[in-house]
């Protein structure tokens, strides 16, 4: 750049008589860039979580509270029992002491027809549904059975942990 | 080859993970939740989370370290235990855990690589309100004690019993805590479900 063509003079070893600083290339080797990217993306891939966990909500009754309610009359209602190895057991319309039909379905397509069938025959507004975990019963098929309730839109069901003797009796009896 | 446009791809995909991407805590137990349909996230803060792993041990955890000092020192009034500066300190690095409070001692002077090869016992609870057999309505309580915003949160495993998880309710529903949240994984709703 500071070179000033003095002109003429000298030998020809310039041709056009300009002196070119020697240009050098822009282009950076992008090669180890890439490898270092791509091993952050890895290491941020495998050291977190991507989809948040979801939650449901669930409300129990205050225990302390003592609410006299009328009793519910048993033909407007559904009792499903959770039983060992993923089964449902419910009886509906009769209590237990009344010699019900216990019907055994399994989770999916299954029981939440039987819950949507049931409902019609009662209608939306009257029809309960209680569930009834037995000591066999899994976490999951809890959830899965409150899940049941959100996809049918049942809104009112109730979680009871304890099983009437005349319950444990009709289970077992089926169970033989 | 020119490598600057595999370059940008390779950092705007840096990019987008390290803004979504909330890296994994090391947790005491794992635990595969169940899923369901319910789309209502976990919220980030003033959470409580009780766990419940597959063999029916409960693990607990709260957030921020402030709040696990405050009640590592009401659990330690409870129980008449004096815990010093470091183990404080060791206590509030601890996400979950599953120790009952008579161990806490020894486990908080452990480092954290061997902390993470003790296989805790689990919290004890049963329906009882005992201090000694039923820890976690103790642990509920003082964390409400240091944070009275807390939202509580239970996490179970898939093949958890019910029985265990009954328990955990009992001791919940003893100290008048009616709401709580179960957390589960995200699963699609079935076709045509809509939510209103």
């Amino acid at each position: 750049m500071a070179d000033i063509d003095a002109g003429g003079g000298g030998g020809g070893k310039h041709k056009g008589g300009k002196v070119r600083s020697k240009k050098g290339s822009t282009r950076v080797d992008m090669t180890p860039m890439v490898d270092l990217g791509f091993l952050l993306i890895t290491f941020f891939i495998l050291a977190s979580t991507l989809s948040k966990p979801s939650s449901m909500t669930l409300n129990v009754p205050d225990k302390t509270e003592k609410v006299e309610t009328e009793p519910i009359k048993a033909s407007k209602v559904m009792t499903i029992f959770l039983g060992k190895e993923n089964q449902i057991h419910y009886i509906f319309g009769k209590a237990a002491n009344e010699d019900p039909e216990l019907k055994t379905v399994q989770f999916g397509p299954e029981i939440r027809n039987a819950l949507q069938e049931n409902k019609q025959k009662i209608g939306e507004k009257d029809f309960v549904v209680v569930i009834k975990p037995t000591a066999e019963s899994t976490y999951k098929n809890l959830v899965d059975m409150l899940d049941e309730m959100a996809i049918t839109k049942t809104k009112r069901y109730a979680l009871v942990d304890q099983l009437t003797p005349d319950e444990n009796k009709l289970i077992a009896d089926k169970m033989k | 080859m020119d490598m600057t446009a595999m370059c940008d791809v390779a950092f705007l995909l840096l990019t987008f993970f390290i803004l979504t991407a909330q890296i994994r805590v090391q947790e005491a137990a794992e635990i595969n939740p169940p899923t369901s349909i319910s789309g209502i996230k976990v919220p980030d803060t003033d959470i409580m989370t009780i766990s419940l792993d597959k063999e029916g041990k409960v693990f607990f955890g709260i957030d921020g370290q402030p709040n696990r000092i405050a009640m590592l020192e009401n659990i330690g009034e409870t129980y008449g235990i004096s815990f010093s500066d470091r183990e404080k300190k060791a206590f509030s690095l601890l996400p979950n855990f599953g120790i009952p409070v008579n161990q806490l001692k020894s486990f908080l002077s452990l480092k954290s690589d061997q902390q993470s090869q003790v296989k805790q016992p689990g919290v004890p609870v049963d329906s009882t309100a005992s201090l000694q057999t039923n820890q976690l309505s103790q642990w509920v309580f003082n964390a409400r004690k240091a944070n009275n915003k807390l939202r509580i949160a239970v996490k179970g495993d898939n093949l958890a019993k019910f029985p265990n998880f009954k328990n955990v309710l009992s001791s919940l529903q003893s100290q008048n805590i009616n709401k709580f949240n179960l957390i589960t994984g995200t699963e699609a709703p079935p076709a045509g479900w809509t939510n209103d």
